[in-house]
């Protein structure tokens, strides 16, 4: 290109109309410009993104316990979006924004449910995320992680950025007991470590500063023992931010959420016995099958292992009675059991209750 | 006029030569554009359809019953992963997620069904584990990258179908090391956990890489590895090697590690040349007709000018496998053919009887008898307190480490042949070696005396130490009278539950250190009530830090433990054998898995048994199978109960700890 240019003004020097020479100046200042447009364009995402962040100082500070935690502002007027945790409980909510802006903050809602907190700072025409404008994401998409994880960012410092992908779309649901949290929706699960010490709150933007999720607690997976990072899309939330924000939000405990029926079914209803349960983790095998019993109509038979109650896996004897708990004795349960390297379901019913 | 046309002509010319420089221009400039801004798109839409392209062969894997926690390891009862290597049915996983032994297996294909699969073989090598469900339709085989193809700094990315809605789960890295773990795996930075082992690394293309497992480059266990999970370090198993040992497997055959049976000096893995130090009686190695001093030179035509090399040709071969070998004994070429084995009969240390005396001068060389013992192989030659060893074989020994590197190689079939000088008469003796006794003899000639040196030296007496890095602290007993110029024996006190107190260890340890040349160190564990198997890790610490300080006979560095104390202290010398001979466990039942006895780093045992003892059973069942390894096991009748040892055993104690490097 230069030696075209070049060439080309020594052999016409006189006969250039001036236009045409700025346009070649222009044309060769776009090339330059244009083989670092990908990373000057992450920058300007992150540039933009940034001030959308908060810091949040609350309760905490012993036991092992951070004062801290991130947020994300979603709206001009100084409305905050964080996760509910002890760090909220507190009167004293400082919020502390990217110019390193201070200013004391109201908590105008908060649900356990979901894990999700709205404060409100009195500041105007800020940077923000627009909540119905927020997009979804694919496994494998490219993100940013936004938060102020281990505190390391203060006063008018910007939070950290983290980059990384969608390792899958998921639920932490699951079976019970494997998450230590209430909420139990869809996750976005993320390959990088985003969540750390204080970065629950934080914005997980796709590569273009779109906002994905907010980034959840520190959570272990209790099936493998590892620490999940992830992230609640933002869909999954939206109406109960709204319901906050408009005062319409009527908050529900986490107990609420998975009750035991008052009545429920057990092995002895529907005529099964398992083996004596004397290793930590018995695999349920059918010990013996009452006669006339529910599971003698269904055709179980002793040395039948038991696999899933309700298509939930259940590994052990302990897990197959306390999944039974969970079902009323009045509903329909379905057994799937493996006898000689095939899969047998089996629908079983426990008896009419005597009045 | 023409002026003007020719001019007009130019300019018409210099319009078009314009366009089409513009024109040129400005599609660089669009391709430029598009290239640059476009390829983090492109390249997450190849990382995406990579996934989709290896997601068929991906399975999920559930098991149902088995172990609730190895070691001090909780297992994961989750899903696991596992890939589809042959179209009849036959999946890959990592052995990880079989530790816990299930007695029920279910695998989930791709498109949610589920299905009953068997365990059919395990590479015990690469920690593999093959299954083989039932199938009616061919299942979908991934395509497997040559491993000549596979270049550190390419993309790869690790896969599993872990997670709830059986969709596959992603990491995106890239390849960060080729041939690691002595030859056996790729290493990635993609993070690599429960939630994916056994699950492919897959290139940008979606061809597999390899099957992700936890490997360590020093335990060998089902969980080694496990600990760097999500750390920016994983492996995989290239699939390239793994379709190679295929047919093995389907036949059911297990793959072990393979064995030459060669033990080495030192632990410079990277300094030092292979030299044969021993030979393990009837090993492969030994059949093959190869001798201590030969220094192996050729694995399979590669050169293994360091034990390191020698290391990665052998550890990346299965037990079966035949290397062709070449050794040079002085200036001879030896080459041979020879086959790997699983495992080698127990190690058998030869004994002639002899207790040597400890730090003699270097000049005369040689090496001087302390004590012969009664009824031994030497007491019958005739050989004599005072003697002094001055070759073996015809090869002069210099001091003592020199015969006890010697005294590693002898059979116990094969006499001995030794010269001796006594005053100033020389001596020829043929002694054939016996098994190694465990018995303590009732008296020893005592140590010689010491007294403290002029100069400097470290501290003495009573000592605080503390490990920087640690909670734990420790005290340590010094002799007054230490002189950096002899060696100590070193004896690591681990406490009971609750803790000894400062008082009793000192009343009980002060005199045995100055009159036998000992150091006590005495750690205590962070929680009072009980030691945890993480402070092994500490305990050797410890030691390697008063090793440095003080001047400690290598041959002499024991643990002594009461009851939980004594259990640790086995783990101690099971994980660093390398630096602890001796562990007297006084009420305590083994922990551990105890490693091979092998000739170059001696471990004793001295374990004390009662009638009422809390594990009586588990103390004769450890007692009884470290005697199967052939270790040396000294044993203590303490009667109906158990508890400290009185005045009489503890002399023993010392008097085993006085006589540990016996030959």
């Amino acid at each position: 290109m230069q030696t075209l240019l070049k060439c080309f003004l020594t052999a016409r020097p006189k006969i250039i109309p001036f236009r045409l020479l700025a346009m070649m100046a222009t044309l060769a200042f776009c090339l330059v410009a244009n083989s670092n447009s990908a990373t000057a364009s992450l920058r300007q995402v992150i540039a933009q993104t940034q001030p959308k962040i908060v810091k949040i100082y609350g309760a905490g500070g012993f036991q092992g316990l951070e004062a801290y935690q991130s947020g994300m502002l979603i709206s001009a007027e100084g409305h905050v979006l964080t996760v509910w945790s002890y760090v909220l409980d507190t009167d004293e909510i400082l919020v502390v924004l990217d110019d390193g802006r201070k200013f004391k903050a109201k908590l105008m809602g908060a649900d356990p449910r979901s894990e999700l907190a709205v404060l409100k700072i009195e500041a105007d025409d800020l940077a923000h995320f627009d909540l119905p404008a927020a997009v979804q994401a694919e496994s494998g998409a490219r993100v940013l992680a936004f938060s102020n994880l281990f505190g390391v960012a203060t006063g008018d410092e910007p939070a950290s950025v983290q980059h990384g992908h969608v390792a899958v779309k998921s639920q932490l649901e699951a079976r019970r007991g494997v998450f230590d949290t209430t909420y139990k929706g869809a996750v976005y699960i993320l390959d990088a470590m985003t969540n750390n010490p204080g970065a629950a709150g934080g914005a997980l933007t796709n590569g273009e500063g779109q906002l994905l999720g907010m980034l959840g607690k520190e959570l272990k997976n209790s099936l493998n023992n590892t620490w999940v990072n992830y992230a609640i899309p933002v869909d999954q939330i939206t109406k109960t931010v709204d319901d906050i924000r408009t005062g319409k939000f009527v908050r529900q405990t986490a107990d609420e959420l998975e009750k035991k029926p008052e009545k429920a079914l057990n092995l002895e209803l529907l005529g099964m016995v398992l083996v004596p349960d004397v290793l930590e983790r018995t695999p349920p095998f059918v010990d013996a099958v009452r006669a006339d019993s529910p599971a003698a109509a269904a055709g179980l038979r002793a040395d039948d292992l038991v696999l899933f109650v309700n298509d939930r896996l259940v590994q052990s004897c302990k897990a197959m009675i306390s999944e039974l708990e969970f079902i009323d004795r009045i509903d329909p349960v379905k057994i799937t059991v493996i006898r000689d390297q095939d899969l047998v379901d089996v629908n079983l019913s426990a008896p009419a209750e005597k009045k | 006029m023409i002026q003007d046309q020719v001019r007009v002509t130019h300019r018409w010319n210099l319009i078009t030569t314009l366009c089409a420089l513009v024109a040129v221009c400005v599609a660089s400039a669009a391709s430029d554009r598009l290239h640059a801004q476009d390829l983090p798109r492109l390249e997450q839409q190849a990382m995406q359809a990579a996934v989709a392209r290896v997601a068929p062969s991906i399975v999920r894997i559930e098991t149902v019953g088995g172990l609730e926690r190895i070691g001090k390891v909780l297992l994961g009862t989750g899903p696991t992963t596992g890939l589809i290597v042959s179209a009849d049915g036959y999946i890959i996983s990592s052995a990880f997620n079989f530790a816990q032994k299930p007695s029920s297996i279910l695998v989930g294909l791709s498109d949610g069904t589920r299905t009953p699969a068997k365990l059919v073989a395990t590479d015990h090598q690469r920690m593999l584990v093959l299954l083989k469900i039932h199938v009616e339709e061919n299942l979908p085989v991934p395509e497997a990258v040559p491993e000549n193809e596979m270049q550190v700094g390419q993309w790869s990315i690790a896969v599993g179908r872990t997670f709830e809605g059986g969709q596959p789960n992603m990491s995106a890295g890239i390849v960060s090391g080729l041939n690691r773990i002595w030859g056996k795996a790729i290493q990635t930075d993609a993070k690599v956990s429960p939630a994916n082992y056994g699950g492919p690394l897959v290139d940008i293309r979606g061809r597999v890489l390899g099957v992700l497992v936890p490997l360590s480059p020093q335990a060998t266990n089902d969980l080694a590895g496990v600990e760097w999970y999500d750390s920016g370090i994983g492996f995989a198993v290239p699939l390239a090697h793994i379709n190679s040992v295929l047919p093995r497997l389907k036949e059911g055959t297990d793959l072990k590690p393979g064995i030459l049976g060669v033990s080495f000096n030192g632990n410079d893995l990277y300094g030092k040349q292979p030299i044969i130090a021993s030979c393990r009686p009837n090993s492969p190695a030994y059949k093959a007709g190869l001798k201590a001093g030969d220094r192996i030179a050729e694995i399979d035509g590669q050169v293994t000018d360091r034990q390191a090399q020698l290391r990665q040709a052998i550890n990346r071969r299965y037990a079966g496998d035949t290397l062709k070998v070449v050794v040079m004994r002085d200036k001879e070429r030896i080459e041979r053919d020879i086959a790997l084995v699983d495992q080698l009969e127990p190690f058998h240390r030869p004994f002639l009887g002899i207790l040597p005396k400890r730090d003699t001068p270097a000049d005369p060389a040689g090496v001087v008898v302390r004590f012969i013992y009664p009824e031994s192989p030497a007491a019958k030659a005739g050989l004599l307190p005072g003697d002094r060893i001055t070759s073996v074989d015809g090869k002069a020994v210099a001091n003592l480490a020199a015969l006890v590197e010697s005294a590693n190689a002898w059979d116990l079939d094969q006499p001995v042949k030794l010269e001796a000088d006594r005053a100033g008469e020389k001596l020829t003796l043929e002694i054939k070696p016996v098994a190694e006794v465990s018995a303590v003899p009732g008296e020893l000639p005592a140590v010689d005396p010491v007294t403290a040196p002029a100069g400097e030296r470290p501290q003495v007496g009573r000592i605080d130490a503390k490990l920087p890095e640690f909670k734990n602290e420790c005290i340590a007993y010094v002799p007054d009278s230490y002189n950096p110029q002899a060696s100590y024996g070193l004896v690591v006190w681990l406490h009971p539950p609750g803790g000894t107190k400062e008082e009793e260890l000192l009343a009980r340890w002060k005199e045995a250190c100055d009159k036998h040349r000992l150091i006590l160190l005495a750690p205590r564990s962070a929680d009072p009530a009980k030691w945890l198997p993480p402070e092994v890790d500490f305990i050797a610490k410890a030691i390697a830090q008063i090793r440095e300080t003080y001047n400690i006979d290598a041959q002499r560095v024991v643990i002594v433990g009461y009851q939980g104390g004594g259990s640790l202290a086995f783990a101690v010398a099971f994980a660093h054998r390398d630096v602890v001979h001796g562990v007297a466990a006084i009420d305590a039942p083994i922990l551990g898995k105890p490693p091979e006895n092998e000739p170059v780093h001696r471990l004793a045992f001295f374990i004390t048994t009662a009638k009422k003892a809390n594990f009586a059973d588990q103390i004769k069942g450890g007692i009884e199978g470290l005697k199967q390894m052939k270790y040396s096991v000294t044993t203590r009748d303490q009667g109906d109960a158990a508890r400290q040892l009185n005045d009489e055993e503890f002399a023993e104690l010392v008097r085993w700890i006085d006589s540990l490097d016996k030959i």
